[in-house]
């Protein structure tokens, strides 16, 4: 069983982080377009997609069945199952595998819902180490502000109404990502993620995560498919 | 006092657990559930609320491990996960109340059954035993133990060859019958170095049921009673050799099938 940092395979991993708001899904939609016209074969996995553990997860979530522990857990099985299924084997085939939220979205979610961080972080020991995982810093307002621009309302969880700390989905919404913000701020020195301001303007992110990407590829010619 | 192995789960207070959680270990086809309802029953004659629970019955996970299991494509970490995910509803949803209401749990396999199938499958033990953390410690577990040669005809003749109890996503190359003789005989290494590093109460499982319960039910009664369990390894029934107090039934020491129809009614236990 390898543990994170104990892989060796010749794909390249990269991920993205940020709080809802952050413009993090935009980026990596760009990054994916950018590289599939370099020809490089990529391939996109999303957070909680697993086909086996997905219909516990909605049940979990639609009957609100789910404590901070069950989440955690049930969170950590979709994506143990993403990984042991897609991710790994992509790597080693050499492909080039776009993440939108990896295990630091875990440490931050599960962490502010009050789980033990050593804990958490030893539970997702199994995790390929990312080239680069890229964490998209944005201050609440500016990510509130986008969010209630584009939907109406929050749901349950990702308000972490089931915390209780606030009525109010919007307040509730405000406060726990306050505490998920504190988090991922631990947790970008002690993993090394690479900050991008998310208040600049889509193209300037966009153009420094190309540099930053390009120049991982440059050593990794082999991954290049027929366009 | 009620501890876990090591992490508190968010909001769990041990503080008021005053039932008593026991665990019946041991592998596939060994006889647990038998001796589960045989002790319920008996627990239930003498005034003592029983819940039952066991692996993959959690409202949350059960049904999709079942369903994933028929797929016969879950990765052994997902495998790991998706049962300690399990786990931790039936711990928070079910063991938790019922031992605050005073509950005697019963438990059909814990977190030992979770962990000798992960390390048998190549996990490594930390990252196993840190997964399990926010277990509870149980009151007691016993520990039904059979050796493989005693095993295979109890399940050959009553229920077949499963393909995860013969554990064919790891030796998918031999037929099942090689591959549940090799496969549970890595069980059964494994539970034997838990059962030493955990304080398993062994029974041995190899005679017939009702010896087998009589044994288990010494045991819990010394569980219900508060008193030091016996040392490990003497053989001696768990239980039978602590001074019983006045107002209970002694156990019987005889093999006389006294357990199903007492032949004297059994005083109601004061505990």
């Amino acid at each position: 069983m390898k543990r994170y940092g104990e892989h060796r395979i010749p794909g390249r991993l990269f991920v993205v982080e940020g709080i809802d708001g952050s413009g993090k899904s935009t980026q990596l939609l760009l990054l994916h377009q950018w590289l599939r016209a370099e020809g490089y074969g990529v391939v996109f996995s999303e957070w909680t997609s697993s086909l086996v553990v997905k219909d516990t997860t909605k049940r979990g979530k639609k009957k609100k069945l789910l404590t901070p522990s069950t989440f955690c857990l049930i969170h950590a099985t979709d994506f143990a199952d993403r990984m042991e299924r897609n991710i790994i084997p992509l790597l080693k085939a050499g492909a080039v595998v776009l993440c939108d939220r990896y295990i630091y979205t875990a440490f931050a979610r599960d962490v502010a819902r009050g789980m033990d961080p050593k804990w958490t972080r030893e539970l997702y020991s199994f995790a390929v180490k990312p080239t680069l995982a890229f964490y998209f810093r944005v201050p609440l307002e500016i990510a509130m502000k986008r969010l209630n621009d584009s939907r109406n309302g929050f749901k349950y969880y990702e308000a972490g109404m089931d915390l209780e700390l606030s009525e109010d989905p919007d307040e509730s919404f405000r406060l726990f990502q306050a505490r998920i913000l504190e988090e991922y701020e631990k947790i970008v020195p002690e993993f090394g993620l690479t900050v991008i301001d998310a208040t600049l303007p889509i193209e300037a992110q966009q153009a420094q995560m190309r540099q930053l990407v390009g120049a991982k590829l440059a050593q990794a010619k082999q991954l290049r498919v027929a366009p | 006092m009620k501890e876990t192995y090591g992490v508190a789960l968010p909001g769990m207070n041990l503080g008021d657990l005053v039932g008593k959680l026991i665990v019946v270990e041991g592998t596939d086809g060994v006889g647990r559930s038998t001796q589960i309802s045989l002790l319920k029953e008996w627990l239930e004659q003498q005034g003592r609320a029983v819940l039952d629970t066991g692996l993959s019955r959690s409202g949350l996970a059960g049904k999709g491990i079942k369903r994933a299991k028929q797929g016969h494509t879950l990765g052994r970490i997902t495998l790991s996960l998706f049962y300690a995910s399990d786990f931790a509803d039936r711990l928070e949803n079910e063991i938790v109340p019922a031992l605050r209401a005073g509950f005697v749990v019963l438990t059909d396999r814990y977190i030992y059954s979770l962990m000798a199938r992960a390390m048998v499958r190549g996990l490594a033990p930390e990252w196993v035993r840190n997964v399990h953390a926010f277990a509870l410690k149980p009151d007691a577990t016993f520990y039904l133990r059979i050796g493989v040669d005693d095993l295979i005809p109890r399940v050959v003749f009553s229920r077949g060859f499963d393909y995860w109890e013969s554990g064919m996503d790891l030796y998918a190359s031999e037929d099942m019958y090689d591959s549940f003789r090799r496969y549970q005989s890595a069980l059964l290494e494994q539970f034997d170095k838990l059962a030493e590093e955990y304080k398993f109460e062994v029974i041995d499982a190899s005679p017939d049921p009702r010896t087998v319960f009589e044994q288990l039910r010494a045991g819990i009664l010394g569980v219900l009673l508060g008193e030091p369990q016996p040392a490990k390894g003497d053989g001696a029934p768990a239980g039978v050799a602590a001074p019983a107090p006045v107002d209970l039934l002694p156990v019987d020491s005889s093999p006389s099938p006294v357990l199903v129809r007492p032949e004297q009614p059994e005083k109601e236990l004061k505990l």
